[in-house]
Parts: structure tokens; C-alpha cells; sequence
């Protein structure tokens, strides 16, 4: 059961997720393909990085993984998420997904939470920064509107 | 027939457009995603409060990535930034594609990046899904730009 509006407080900060990236799920995730960063260790290399880089759409959906056990149906239909990749993600790495609430927002007859998201790897090093909102029900807008 | 370029800064223009192939969304991409991200809300496998299964919300992410590939060989390109808006939820069985356009490209710092608006659509219903943005830096054909690199 997801939290109303009035339950939720800025400041508040979200369960972290934490992913151990394997080389299979990066397989999986963007489909094996000859002279590829993220799944030819050799091509990697040629381009200069250390071993296959996780796709980085997969940080997004960690996020989106934490906003939905956040806001349920309303990250899912009315659900916004925005982020800069800063550095790569390599096979092997471990990330953990962080977001803190930071507004509240009247939109129709819901409030839009936002919180503030970011991954890191096992260094400590953002890799992610961004931003993810959606909507939650408010039991004082709700119970005064037809 | 396509005639597919491979893909530069100097060959992309700003306002063309992609189309991605029709993809169905079928139970098996539901579960490899799961596997990808680890991530197995049973939502996705058993009931959602929007009535029967939906998908993880980014699933579709790929196929706005991955529309470039009906028209260009990409060697290789990092993620610069990305924005998604959920629309509606996405479930197996729907028959989805993507469309995109390009509306900015640009160089900062040495390095180029190109900018692709896109939206998925259900098919049958024209119901846009999802619609967003995604920024791409291309490589040089050297190879990937020094300090992009963390070895």
C-alpha cells in the first residue's frame, strides 16, 4: 500500500536498492551482439574501457524500481524521470540507487512528489544524477472535491 | 530499402526522423528485463491494481534507443542523458513501436551529441505510451573521447 500525499515529507529519503551487475544481465538487458561496448569485451577495450559498460537506460530502471514501490500506480500512469549519466558503469560494478523527497506539488485533485536520484558504485562515485516525480493521492484534495 | 549510413555527427540532421520496427510484448521480454534489473515486482507476472499484468515502465526504453538502427550502423555511442514521462501503463501482449525525431545536435567541450524526441505507441489503438528524450554523445571513429573513459 502506497502512502498518501499528506504522509509523505520533504527531506524524507527512499529504501535504497542495491545491484550487483553481471555481465549476463547486461547480456540480457541489451542483447548480444558482435562489436558492442556492452556486450564484446574486446570491442570494449579497442574503445578504451576496461570491460563492458551496463547500458545505461539500466540505472533508469532502478530508479523506476524504487518510485514504483514509492507511488505505485501513480509513478506508472503520470510518472517523470530525468537523468545525466556522468560516468560509465562497468560489468562487475555495484550500484546502489538513492532518492530523496524534495517537493510537493498540487496537480489536479493528486500532489506530484519529486525526489532528488542518484546511483553509485562501489567507490562511492555518482555515476547517475537525475530527478523522478509522480503522483500520490491527497485524502484532504480529494475529500473536497467532486 | 534502407540504405543504412553509418552514424556521424556531420551526417545526422537536425529534424529527420526514425521509425523503430513494431515490437509485441511478449511474456518472455517481461521476464528477461526482470533477470536484466533484478527487479521482480509481481505486478509484471501476476496482477496489477490497473487489472491483469503490466510491464516495468522503462522496458520499452530500448526500442526509442535502438530506432536510430532502422536508419544508421552505430559502432558505438554513451548515453548522455535521458527523460522518460509515463503516460500509460505498458502490458504484454500490446504491439508497440517507436518514433522519433531529432531536434538537436550540438558540440560542447570537444564532443559531439546528438538529441532524439520520441514517443511509443500502441499500435491498435494509436495510444502513446510513453514519450521522452534521450541525448547520445557519438564517438569519434578514434574511439571513445579520453576522459570519458574510467581505466
Amino acid at each position: 500500500m502506497q502512502k498518501t500525499a499528506d504522509a509523505i515529507q520533504i527531506g524524507e529519503t527512499l529504501p535504497i536498492t542495491t545491484k550487483a551487475i553481471s555481465q549476463r544481465q547486461i547480456d540480457c538487458y541489451s542483447g548480444v551482439r558482435p562489436h558492442s561496448i556492452h556486450t564484446d569485451v574486446e570491442w570494449a577495450k579497442k574503445k578504451g574501457f576496461a570491460a563492458p559498460l551496463a547500458q545505461a537506460l539500466m540505472s533508469t530502471a532502478y530508479i523506476s524500481q524504487i518510485m514504483v514501490q514509492f507511488l505505485g500506480e501513480g509513478f506508472v500512469k503520470g510518472g517523470k524521470l530525468s537523468a545525466a549519466f556522468i560516468k560509465p558503469v562497468l560489468a562487475g560494478d555495484v550500484l546502489t540507487a538513492h532518492a530523496v523527497v524534495t517537493h510537493k506539488e498540487i496537480e489536479g485533485d493528486q500532489v506530484r512528489i519529486t525526489v532528488e536520484c542518484w546511483c553509485q558504485n562501489q567507490d562511492g562515485v555518482k555515476t547517475m544524477v537525475g530527478t523522478a516525480s509522480g503522483l500520490a493521492k491527497d485524502l484532504k484534495i480529494s475529500g473536497t472535491r467532486k | 530499402m534502407v540504405e543504412f549510413k553509418e552514424l556521424s555527427y556531420e551526417v545526422v540532421e537536425v529534424g529527420e526522423t526514425f521509425m523503430s520496427d513494431d515490437f509485441l510484448i511478449k511474456p518472455e521480454d517481461v521476464a528477461t528485463f526482470a533477470f536484466a534489473v533484478d527487479d521482480y515486482n509481481p505486478w509484471y507476472f501476476e496482477e496489477s491494481p490497473f487489472g491483469g499484468k503490466i510491464t516495468h515502465p522503462v522496458l520499452l526504453g530500448n526500442q526509442a534507443l535502438f530506432m536510430r538502427h532502422c536508419k544508421y550502423m552505430i559502432s558505438a555511442g554513451l548515453h548522455a542523458k535521458i527523460q522518460f514521462e509515463f503516460l500509460e501503463p505498458t502490458r504484454p501482449g500490446m504491439r508497440v513501436r517507436s518514433h522519433g525525431k531529432v531536434i538537436d545536435k550540438y558540440e560542447r567541450r570537444g564532443r559531439h551529441y546528438m538529441v532524439t524526441q520520441f514517443e511509443t505507441i500502441e499500435e491498435s489503438t494509436n495510444t502513446v505510451l510513453t514519450r521522452g528524450q534521450f541525448t547520445q554523445m557519438l564517438f569519434p571513429k578514434s574511439g571513445v573521447h579520453q576522459d570519458a573513459k574510467n581505466s
